[in-house]
């Protein structure tokens, strides 16, 4: 599993940083971008498209043991056309989202619209870092600056 | 026991819904998304006691519910107890954390430092009376710093082991996380596996985790607790797509805490537990009640099976609202039972040998 603190700073563009990228952009974006894509896309056979639950486990720090920590609410869209495959998973609700997300990814493992899914995560990679920076900056202002007398 | 079948009412109940659902009035997707922004530390503890990560739901459970947070958990879980489970992702870890907040009561100076966050801990809380009279209460924006925080704070118990002051991570076998014990969908037997009273205490009722924690506090514990970590932050929830390559679908609020205790040999003793959502006063009391539960006697508060059985929000609230309803012929043969032995004693009769009594408890079905 490869992933690093604060997550998103996560290696170079790899497989598993787009898909994180393309499920943490904004959902107007993904499905504009989706139904530019989809007349390009063969016969796509929808398999799932539903929403659900995903068991979310955590590390216990005293022990190490992993515990159910809970469930969390996602929509799941999965989709097939020429032999490739297109998933999409968001957190929420939005059945739209993942399947936009499932076709931009069925896209891409097509070879269809690359340069427009990468100009997309590239755009979201930036938003999201920004958005990012702008909240750890406010958190930064609460760091306590110890004095000892 | 006796069972007595009965019709009527139909008209009285449907009435007394509609009285009830008339004294919060229609409700709308506007009124869900107000409560969503306006609400967020209420929304996440029904998240966290209904063991559900879904903000725009938890807030209709809200509306629908009028604030009654024991019907809004009900119907919350209801709800989803609706949906598949899909997959389950992957661990998250403590370093992994997007933190907004860590701090320490036990060491000024911890690697990373003291980070408030969002808090009131140190501030005068003032009721904004000018507020009704028409002046608006506008908080004031933070000031943010020039450079950021980093996203991953370091462990503080990573930090104690390698100064000898916290005992090593136990070996612990690999478990999948398909094959994480899960309450949800087996027993809990005592003792329980730890991931069961982790997951147990993930979802408990913050009030009664509360009130059993505080106790502990109190003296009615083995253990005095010190906040050794407190930390409020989000997690990436990492699935797997089908080529195995794994992603985030998004993230999550979680809150955990350890707390800690000199033990009796020359190592600190650790609690821990963390839930879905921030809150601190039911990750504090919790990982107090884990601390404690090793040496507790039986009938304890702090006992595992003590704490597990009585901090369920569901059954607690509606085992204790069930005695709302209708009880007439387990009451009225109490009350032929006592006015026998008014008419014994009047009559100067022996009163009927009785049974040696037993501990006396309603059957939970």
């Amino acid at each position: 599993m490869m992933w690093r603190r604060g997550s998103f700073r996560v290696l170079s563009m790899t497989e598993d940083r787009r898909l994180s990228l393309l499920a943490a952009t904004d959902p107007a974006s993904l499905k504009a971008l989706a139904e530019m894509l989809l007349p390009k896309l063969p016969d796509v056979e929808v398999i799932q498209s539903r929403t659900g639950l995903v068991m979310l486990p955590m590390r216990d720090t005293v022990t190490g043991t992993d515990f159910h920590l809970g469930e969390v609410l996602v929509a799941e869209a999965h989709v097939r056309s020429g032999g490739a495959t297109g998933y999409g998973m968001v957190t929420g609700r939005d059945l739209e989202q993942a399947m936009a997300m499932a076709l931009v990814d069925l896209a891409g493992a097509l070879g269809i619209g690359a340069a427009d899914i990468m100009a997309l995560t590239r755009t979201t990679e930036r938003v999201r870092q920004a958005a990012d920076d702008a909240i750890l900056r406010r958190v930064a202002a609460t760091r306590v600056e110890m004095e000892t007398f | 026991m006796a069972y007595v079948a009965a019709r009527g009412g139909e008209r009285a109940i449907a009435e007394a819904e509609r009285l009830y659902r008339a004294m919060t009035g229609p409700i709308d997707a506007n009124r869900v998304e107000q409560l969503q922004a306006a609400l967020p530390w209420l929304i996440d503890r029904v998240m966290g006691e209904a063991s559900l990560s879904a903000p725009e739901m938890a807030a209709l459970a809200l509306a629908q519910t009028g604030g009654d947070l024991y019907e809004a958990v009900l119907v919350l879980r209801a709800w989803r107890s609706t949906q598949p489970r899909l997959a389950t992702a992957a661990p998250v870890l403590q370093e992994a954390l997007f933190t907004h907040r860590r701090i320490s009561a036990a060491f000024k100076d911890i690697p990373g430092g003291q980070i408030l966050g969002p808090t009131l801990d140190y501030s005068h809380r003032v009721l904004e009376t000018a507020v009704l009279t028409g002046r608006d209460f506008v908080p004031e924006p933070v000031t943010p710093a020039a450079d950021p925080a980093p996203a991953g704070q370091p462990s503080l118990a990573e930090w104690q082991r390698a100064q000898g002051l916290v005992s090593a991570l136990p070996a612990t076998p690999y478990v999948a996380p398909e094959d994480i014990p899960d309450i949800t969908r087996e027993p809990v037997l005592f003792p329980a596996p730890r991931a069961h009273r982790l997951q147990a205490l993930a979802r408990a009722d913050t009030g009664g985790t509360l009130a059993l924690g505080y106790a502990a506090m109190r003296g009615y514990g083995n253990a005095h607790p010190t906040v050794n970590e407190l930390r409020l932050a989000e997690a990436e929830v990492m699935v797997r797509h089908p080529s195995r390559s794994f992603f985030s679908a998004g993230r999550v609020k979680v809150s955990q805490a350890e707390v800690v205790s000199k033990g009796r040999a020359d190592t600190l003793e650790l609690g821990f537990a963390a839930t879905l959502g921030w809150n601190e006063v039911k990750v504090i009391a919790a990982a107090t009640l884990d601390l404690n539960a090793a040496k507790a006697p039986k009938g304890s508060p702090v006992e595992e099976e003590f704490f597990l059985y009585h901090t369920e929000p569901v059954e607690a609230s509606g085992f204790c609202i069930h005695f709302k309803l209708p009880h007439y012929v387990t009451f009225q043969s109490s009350l032929d039972a006592m006015r026998g032995a008014s008419n014994r004693d009047a009559k100067g009769e022996a009163p009927l040998p009785v049974a040696p009594a037993e501990h006396q408890t309603e059957p939970a079905e």
